[in-house]
Parts: C-alpha cells; structure tokens; sequence
C-alpha cells in the first residue's frame, strides 16, 4: 500500500518537474530565439524618450548693469474636453480672470474645431493672471467632494519662459525683439541670436519612472552687456521726442558715442516701439530701415560732409588752412553749377571761412583740386560706401558713386563734397569723424561691451579701422572745427567746454531732382575738443519751423551734449586742465 | 563475519526520515538564502529607486527656482526701470540737474565708475553628471560593474 502511493508521489513530482523543465526550457528557447532580438530592439526604441532640453535664453544688460532684455514665466492654458463638467461655468471663469468672451469660450468648448480633443485658450498668458486662475480652480476643487468632478475641471497649465524688456520701448531700435518661435529679430537680438539662444541639449529620457536619468545642467544662452547707458539712452530718446514736435520733424535720430574707443553710448530713433508689444511691429514700421534708421537708413547728409572734403584736402596738401578762395557765388564742374546755400557769393575766404559758412562753391573747388581719384580714395578710407562692421543687424552700406560707375557724372565730384548725391547713415559719417576728433584713428563703432558665458566675463575690446588722415591734419582739422563754432556762435555751443562741429542742410532727392522745401537737418559733434568724451550725431528729418540744420538739429545736439556732460560725469575744461596739471 | 559487518553498517546507517529531513534543511537553507539576496536586492533597489526619484524632483526644483529668480530679476527691473524711477523721483519732488547747478570738486585718487561686472560667482559647471552611480544602477549592475572593473594596483596594497 504504502509502495503504492510511492509510486504515485513520485509520477506526480515527475510530471511537475517535466511541467517545470518545460517551462524553463520554454523561456529559455523564447529568450534565444531570432524573434528575442527583434523584441529586444523594439523596447529599447520604447524604453527611452528623444527629449530636448532648451537653454534659458541670455540676458541683455546695459553698461551699468540694468537689465534691458529678461525672461519671464507665462502660461500656456489648456482645457482638456474630456475633463470639463461644466462648460459654461468653467467659460465664466475662464472669461472673468483672463478678459476674454464667456460665450465665445463656451461655443468653443461645446463645438470644437476639426473635433480636437482640447483647446488652447490662452499662448501666452500673464503669471499673475493664470495663478489666480489657478487659485480658483483650486478652491472649487477643495470645495467639490471628491468622488465627483469640479465645475471648473479640464484646465490645464503649462509653464514656459517668454522674452521680456523691462524698459518696455527704452533702446527699442538697438536691442531688437525675439518673436513666439524664439528667434531674434532687428538689432542686438538678430545680430547675436545664435549666442543669446545657446545650444540645445537633445538626451535621451527613460520612460520607466523609477528609473533616475540625470536631467542635464544646460549652460544657459550667453549673457551680453551693452555698451549704452540707459539713462543717457532715456535722456536722449526724450530729446529727440521734444526736438520733433519742437521743430516740426517727421522722425530724428540721435546717435551718441565715445569716439575714442567706438563704443555706442545711446542710439535713439523714432518711431520706437515697445518691445513687450512686438506684434505692433508691422503697424509701426513700413520696411525694415525704418526700425533703426541710424544703421539702415542712407540719407543724402549734407554739409557735414564738408569736415570729409576738408579733411581729405589738408592731408593731401591740395590746401592749408590759410589758403584763400575767392567766391564769386558760382561754380561750373561737369556742366553744372554748383551755388551756395544761400545763392551769394562770399567774397575771399580762407579755408575755415569756407568750413564756416559752409560754403558749396569752395567744396566744389576743392574737391576738383584735389581730383577726383585723390577724392574718392579719401572717401574709401573714411568707410563711405561701405558698412562700418557695426554689430547690429541689417546695417546698410549706403552709396557712393565713383568714376567708373555707370551712373557716376563729373558733376558728381563737385556734389558729393559738401554731401549731395552721395548717400552715407549717420554711423557711416560718425565713424569717419572718429578719425578727425581722435587723433586720426578711426574707430569701429560697436555696441557690445562684453560677453558672460560658463561664470566668465569677456569684454571686448576697441577696434579700429586704420588712420586715412595723418595725425596732424586731424588735430588741425579739429582746431578749425572748434574756432568756426565759435566764431559763428553756433547753437550748439554749451558753456565751459570747447566743442568741435559741423552743421548740415541737404535737400531731399526726388524724382529725379531736389525738392527745395524739404530738407535734412543734420549736426555733427563732438567734445571737449582736448580729450572727446562724446560724439553726437544729430539727424532730423524734414523739420518744418525750420529747414536749416544750424537752427533745428544744432541745439539739439547741445542739449544732447549738456546731458552726456552730466551722466558722464565730464567737469568742465577749467576743472579738467586742473587734474591734468601735476 | 558478513553478519557482523551488516550489523555494523545497518548500526552506522542513518534512519531514512534523518536524511530526508537533511535535505529538506538544506532546500530550505537554500531557498532562505536566496530569498534573503531577493530581499537585499529588493530593498536596495526600491531605495536607490526612490533617491534617484528624489533627486530628480530636486533638480526639477532647482530649474522652478531659476525660473523664480528670472521672473523675480525681471520684476525688480521692471520696478527700477528709467521710466519707473523718474516717477518716483517725481513724486518726491525731485528736479532734473541743470549743468550749470552741477560743482565739480577735485578728489585726490578718485576712480570713475567702471562698467558692470556681471560675474558674482561661479556658475555651474555645465552638463557635470549631478547623480551618483549609487542611485542609478542596480545590484547586478553594481556585480557586473565591479567584475568589469580591473583591479587597480592601489587595492593591491602596492603604491610608489
């Protein structure tokens, strides 16, 4: 009997055993089989998720350490169809806290578009708005017992930064804007987007939850420091907003920089725009060279170019600043006659009489003495025609024509020296009087100071763009500029500091001619003659109390300059001559 | 003399139920060994599970707060903003400086303003691995770790 069952535990152990060895061999036939590797692949396709992680995008200071360009949290806000309850509460709620139609929201929600599983009700909503969205949501759920659903369920809240500009249209023409997709447009923002934005990191995630994967430390976009001022930068956009209804001026532009080393100190222009609006872009501007039209915007400049003409001409020898020319009011070169400004004739003057009374009839003379291959390679090496390299974006070259060109006239010799046919930006001309106030060197006008990257600051350092007159003839040129301010009391004088500079009237080109009611005011300075601290470019456009820049842009650049005096902190000449004696 | 022999082997064999129960010990000595690695590896596993999952939600906690100090720092820019503290310095009665109210005194020594120096303090060093091994891999991959790793000649004892 007792064999017997023996016999029967040891069939049954046997049978469990072969049942058991099956299966061990079953797993072991699965796992080695040519389907295991084509399993293996597709989990590990599935185990891991591509994810990109975006640096935060680098922020814009000024040279003072004021933030220009920021980042900020908004929300995108969701709601999930499948989750909503009450339609028409939630759109009640939705509408109230975020300004928006209760009803359009509910049609939205009872008849969604294409039958999308959920709507996007707001991109790019306000932190304070959606966290009290969020609050009331919240409350209504503590409020809602828990085996049921909220009136207000089916909001969703995402997180994500946006661009922000506390100063609001404060440099708006310098800095530029980043648009929804996160590229940079106009200015600072184009120029260095590739920097601001930094490098996206793509890892690989695991989707298992308990599986740790490190979150990588992405180096967040280069930080970048201006070269402006923003209080200067303020005080001169306000300038520039008075000067124009001062002087009946459709647009201006203001342009402020140290020439001793380029850097841009203030660089205002209208119209501005806020640039936490920047979806107005297309309301405010036409084309493009109207966002910053110090850059972009060739103009016919006028006199101002005169300082060029007369620069060129002393370093050439072609004359001194003692030689004579007698004006007769008239003056024939390639079949046209050049006059001046006013029509006269102005008798005998010597080289800062004609600088002074901003006489054509001698720039015409001059430039035809000099010659025009002598003439146009001045031209060349002060930059005209060419851009300056500033880093901005979309900068323009501007125009000159030289001998050769197709549409390039004798007669254009004697215009483009006192700054008719010849189309320059008010950086163009700013750089090339560089090399007049500087000592003959001719610095690259740039508006980044310095780059903050991985915990290290890199300023940058000054460039410049070689010497095209002697030192001599700068310093020279300097003393006649500063004198004719003098002697004609200029508007644009300012009391206890010596000022060099150039007014400029040009007619504005059209159809083929020159409408003479329509003029450019223009001035050119920069002080104190003995060690330059600042150089202002004044530009207004068809000023209408005025059409003469002596009357409308020069005492705009002396308001200009008393600000630059007192947030640069220059001391006046007496008290400066003091520190430099020993 | 065979009697004897079988006398003393049958005296010297063990009782049938002695050596299954030895076997049965031994089974389940096995079974409690292994299920005392099971449960070693269990734990340990669960733990670093729940650390790795930890950190994760601290780093997830260290990009809110950068996210905060920017929206902060942007705040604090839009509150001292030009436009903001002209304003204010309006509403203190305060007036704009003429140049001509300005007096210039000489100061021995006196070093201008320069401009901003944004580098307070070292930043992070960029993708640094943040999680320890400990807390990601496995015990067997731990096993498999160390077996892989050769022996450096500092375990050995011998160093110069």
């Amino acid at each position: 009997m007792r064999a017997q069952y023996a016999w029967r535990s040891l069939a049954l152990a046997g049978l469990l055993a072969f049942v058991g060895l099956s299966i061990i061999l079953q797993m072991i036939r699965i796992q080695t089989s040519p389907e295991a590797e084509t399993f293996r692949e597709r989990v590990a396709t599935h185990a891991v998720a591509d994810t990109t992680y975006y640096p935060e995008r680098g922020l814009i200071y000024d040279r003072n350490g004021h933030l220009l360009a920021g980042n900020k949290t908004v929300y995108e806000i969701d709601v999930e169809l499948k989750n909503v309850k009450e339609p028409n509460a939630l759109a009640k709620a939705v509408g109230t806290e975020l300004g928006l139609n209760p009803d359009d929201l509910y049609n939205l929600m009872v008849k969604p578009p294409n039958n999308l599983p959920y709507i996007v009700i707001g991109h790019y909503v306000d932190e304070d708005k959606a966290l009290a969205l969020k609050q009331l949501t919240g409350q209504t759920d503590e409020q809602t017992p828990t085996s049921e659903q909220s009136s207000l369920s089916g909001l969703v809240f995402t997180p994500h930064p946006q661009r922000s500009y506390p100063e609001g249209a404060l440099a708006s023409n310098v800095i530029g804007f980043v648009s929804n997709d996160g590229h940079g447009y106009f200015g600072i923002e184009e120029k260095y987007n590739d920097l601001l934005a930094g490098t996206p990191i793509q890892v690989k995630v695991p989707v298992d939850p308990n599986k740790a994967a490190d979150i990588p430390q992405i180096p967040n976009g280069t930080t970048l420091i201006l070269t402006l001022n923003r209080d200067l930068q303020a005080a001169t956009e306000q300038i520039l907003d008075d000067s124009l209804t001062k002087y009946g001026a459709k647009s201006g532009t203001i342009v402020i920089m140290d020439p001793r080393n380029g850097e841009i100190l203030a660089m205002a222009s209208t119209p501005r725009m806020d640039l936490n609006q920047f979806l107005d872009y297309s309301a405010i501007y036409h084309n493009a060279s109207e966002y910053n039209p110090a850059v972009s915007m060739p103009y016919e400049p006028g006199s101002v170019m005169k300082i060029l003409t007369m620069a060129a001409a002393l370093d050439n020898h072609t004359v001194t600043p003692a030689t004579t020319f007698f004006d007769t009011g008239v003056y024939r070169i390639g079949g046209v006659t050049i006059r001046n400004w006013n029509g006269q004739a102005w008798g005998l003057q010597d080289m800062l009489g004609c600088i002074q009374n901003s006489l054509n009839v001698c720039m015409a003379w001059i430039a035809s003495q000099m010659g025009s291959q002598n003439f146009y390679g001045y031209m060349n090496r002060f930059g005209i025609g060419h851009e300056t390299g500033i880093d901005l974006a979309d900068e323009a070259a501007g125009r000159l024509k030289v001998p050769g060109d197709t549409d390039w006239y004798p007669a254009d010799l004697g215009t483009n020296a006192f700054g008719q046919g010849v189309a320059a930006t008010p950086i163009q001309i700013m750089m090339a009087a560089s090399a007049i106030a500087n000592n003959s060197r001719m610095v690259i006008p740039h508006v980044l100071y310095a780059m903050v990257r991985d915990g290290r600051q890199f300023n940058v350092p000054a460039q410049y763009a070689g010497s095209p007159i002697s030192t001599n003839t700068a310093q020279v040129l300097d003393q006649m500029l500063e004198n004719s301010l003098q002697n004609e009391a200029s508007l644009a004088l300012i009391p206890n500091y010596k000022m060099a500079g150039k007014t400029g009237t040009a007619q504005i080109p059209v159809d083929g001619g020159y409408d003479p009611t329509l003029t450019n005011a223009s001035f050119i300075g920069w002080g104190p003659v003995d060690d330059p601290r600042f150089m202002i470019y004044v530009w207004l456009e068809q000023p209408s109390t005025s059409i003469w820049g002596s009357e409308t842009a020069a005492p705009v650049f002396a308001q200009a300059a008393q600000k630059a005096i007192l947030l640069l902190d220059v001391p006046p000449d007496n008290i400066r001559s003091q520190v430099a004696m020993p | 003399m065979i009697r004897t022999i079988h006398v003393i082997h049958y005296a010297y064999k063990q009782a049938p139920w002695r050596i299954q129960r030895q076997w049965i010990s031994s089974f389940l000595l096995i079974v409690l060994g292994l299920a005392m690695i099971a449960a070693l590896y269990l734990d340990v596993s669960a733990r670093a599970a729940l650390t790795g999952r930890d950190i994760q939600d601290l780093s997830a906690n260290i990009i809110a707060i950068q996210q905060s100090n920017a929206d902060l720092e942007t705040r604090i820019a839009e509150l001292t903003s030009n436009q903001a503290m002209e304003k204010r310095a309006q509403a203190l009665n305060y007036q704009p400086v003429q140049a001509n109210q300005v007096q210039f005194i000489i100061v021995p020594g006196y070093i201008a303003p320069q401009p901003a120096n944004l580098v307070a303090a070292p930043l992070l060093q960029p993708s640094a691995p943040t999680i320890r091994p400990e807390f990601t891999q496995s015990l067997l991959d731990w096993f498999d770790q160390r077996l892989r790793t050769p022996i450096s000649v500092s375990t050995l004892g011998i160093s110069q």
